[in-house]
């Protein structure tokens, strides 16, 4: 199993790296290079930091062109998580107005400081779905998993969604098809974020 | 429903960790030690976040506390704050490089606004820890900074305004007075501050049983409980305190949920 975890120089990724490697995934690589992410197995887009310089480096980088031909074109599995995950929407009102990967139809506004605290930081639930493959072995219950954003995802399709409530309800997770996405950190989520990594390596 | 946390601070000083009582340090162990009486690496699994501080009162070694972290997040999958003598961008990429999730930013809070705005920009504003240290003066409460040893000229109410402008992602509240005391939280304050402070709060200083941890749950603008009292949650002390406070139906995470 080769995972690459897509470099475009944001994001802590050392919690990522340890915890596939606790979950024996052999061969963990850091690249941004079109032949090392064509060559992995699996891809995971990471993500700490503003929208607005996230995408300009991916751009910068040509790692848009690349996935659009790994991911969209090939359907290799991606997972994106926290801004990695927001990163494959529409667009994003972080650092004024940014257009996303456009993947899946998601928009990405911030969460109102007037009507609960901002950001959004700590365990909450997730309505799990555990008809998708992600939540393989869940139970029927809501599960926690660890957030901390300050921007949050709405989408008006239907891309296998599952919610989370703060302020409203809005996108903690979706699985489209090969495309992945959490909201949350599932390298920071104990045993219910290692359970989502798990079936995330093994069942897509 | 977002739930509230339970963090551990671990006190770290030139190569050891101690136990603060009042910002006098004593020291309890090495990394060997810790491992050998904490094992975070289960431990961890009744905790919700885990919060390093260099304290160190000479010169604060960045690549050398920067290294003991990197040591500490193996296995361990729950967020880690560090922190303690961060002046520069580069310190701060450091720790984060090391494994650190958030870092935790406290003198440079008044000396370099400007380092504070750089960080939030390249890192987002939940990443970012404002720590502020606190103690009773005679008319008002007193701010001090450089650890606990220089006054700042703001009271702790103007100084709460103007950390909030910095756009920082949460506030880690520590009372000097009751630190490492094990007498319980500084309540009065707390309770009288709370509704002022519109960032996710993190109480620190007093907690010395799990009863504390509970009181300090209870109030409402609470988001978090932190105790870095080394000698009163050792051995199974932690995951104790957390079956306890789970069984007060306390809303904290439960992980157990997955089969």
């Amino acid at each position: 199993m080769k995972i690459v975890i897509v470099d475009y120089g944001m994001g802590n990724i050392r919690s990522i790296v340890s915890t596939l490697n606790y979950l024996k995934v052999e061969d963990v690589v850091l690249s941004s290079d079109f032949d090392v992410l064509k060559s992995a197995d699996k891809l995971i887009l990471p993500g700490v930091g503003s929208f607005g310089k996230a995408i300009s480096q991916i751009k910068e980088k040509k790692i848009d062109v690349y996935l659009d031909e790994i991911v969209v074109a090939n359907k290799k599995p991606l997972l994106g998580i926290c801004l990695g995950m927001q990163l494959l929407g529409v667009s994003s009102t972080e650092d004024g107005f940014n257009e996303g990967l456009g993947y899946i139809n998601g928009y990405v506004e911030k969460f109102d400081n007037t009507v609960v605290k901002v950001p959004h930081v700590g365990f909450n639930q997730v309505k799990v779905n555990n008809d998708l493959k992600m939540y393989n072995g869940f139970g029927e219950t809501p599960a926690d998993f660890y957030f901390t954003h300050s921007y949050r995802m709405k989408s008006d399709s239907d891309i296998n969604q599952c919610f989370c409530h703060y302020q409203d309800d809005f996108v903690a997770s979706f699985e489209y098809d090969n495309i992945v996405g959490a909201q949350f950190h599932p390298e920071l989520s104990q045993t219910n974020g290692l359970r989502l990594l798990k079936n995330f390596i093994e069942k897509f | 429903m977002l739930r509230k946390r339970i963090i551990f601070t671990l006190i770290y000083s030139d190569g050891f960790f101690m136990q603060s009582r009042n910002f006098r340090l004593q020291k309890v162990g090495n990394l060997n030690w810790l491992e050998k009486n904490y094992k975070f690496q289960s431990i961890a699994f009744s905790l919700d976040e885990l919060i390093v501080i260099n304290a160190t009162k000479t010169v604060k070694s960045i690549s050398e506390f920067a290294s003991t972290v990197s040591k500490l997040v193996n296995d361990v999958f729950i967020p880690i704050a560090a922190g303690g003598g961060i002046r520069s961008f580069e310190d701060a990429e450091l720790l984060f490089n090391s494994g650190a999730d958030k870092i935790v930013l406290n003198t440079a809070l008044v000396e370099s606004p400007e380092l504070i705005k750089l960080l939030v920009k390249q890192y987002g504003s939940q990443s970012i820890v404002a720590s502020i240290d606190y103690k009773k003066g005679n008319d008002d409460f007193e701010v001090f900074i450089n650890d606990g040893t220089e006054k700042i000229d703001m009271t702790l109410p103007e100084y709460l305004k103007y950390i909030e402008s910095l756009e920082v992602g949460e506030i880690y509240l520590n009372s000097i007075d009751k630190d490492g005391t094990g007498f319980g939280y500084d309540f009065e304050t707390i309770k009288n501050l709370q509704d002022d402070i519109n960032l996710p709060l993190i109480i620190a200083g007093g907690a010395g049983n799990e009863n504390h941890l509970i009181d300090g749950l209870y109030l409402n603008n609470v988001s978090a409980v932190a105790t870095a009292n080394l000698f009163n949650f050792i051995g199974d002390g932690l995951p104790n305190a957390r079956e306890k406070i789970i069984e007060t139906g306390l809303n904290i995470a439960n992980w157990n949920a997955v089969t």
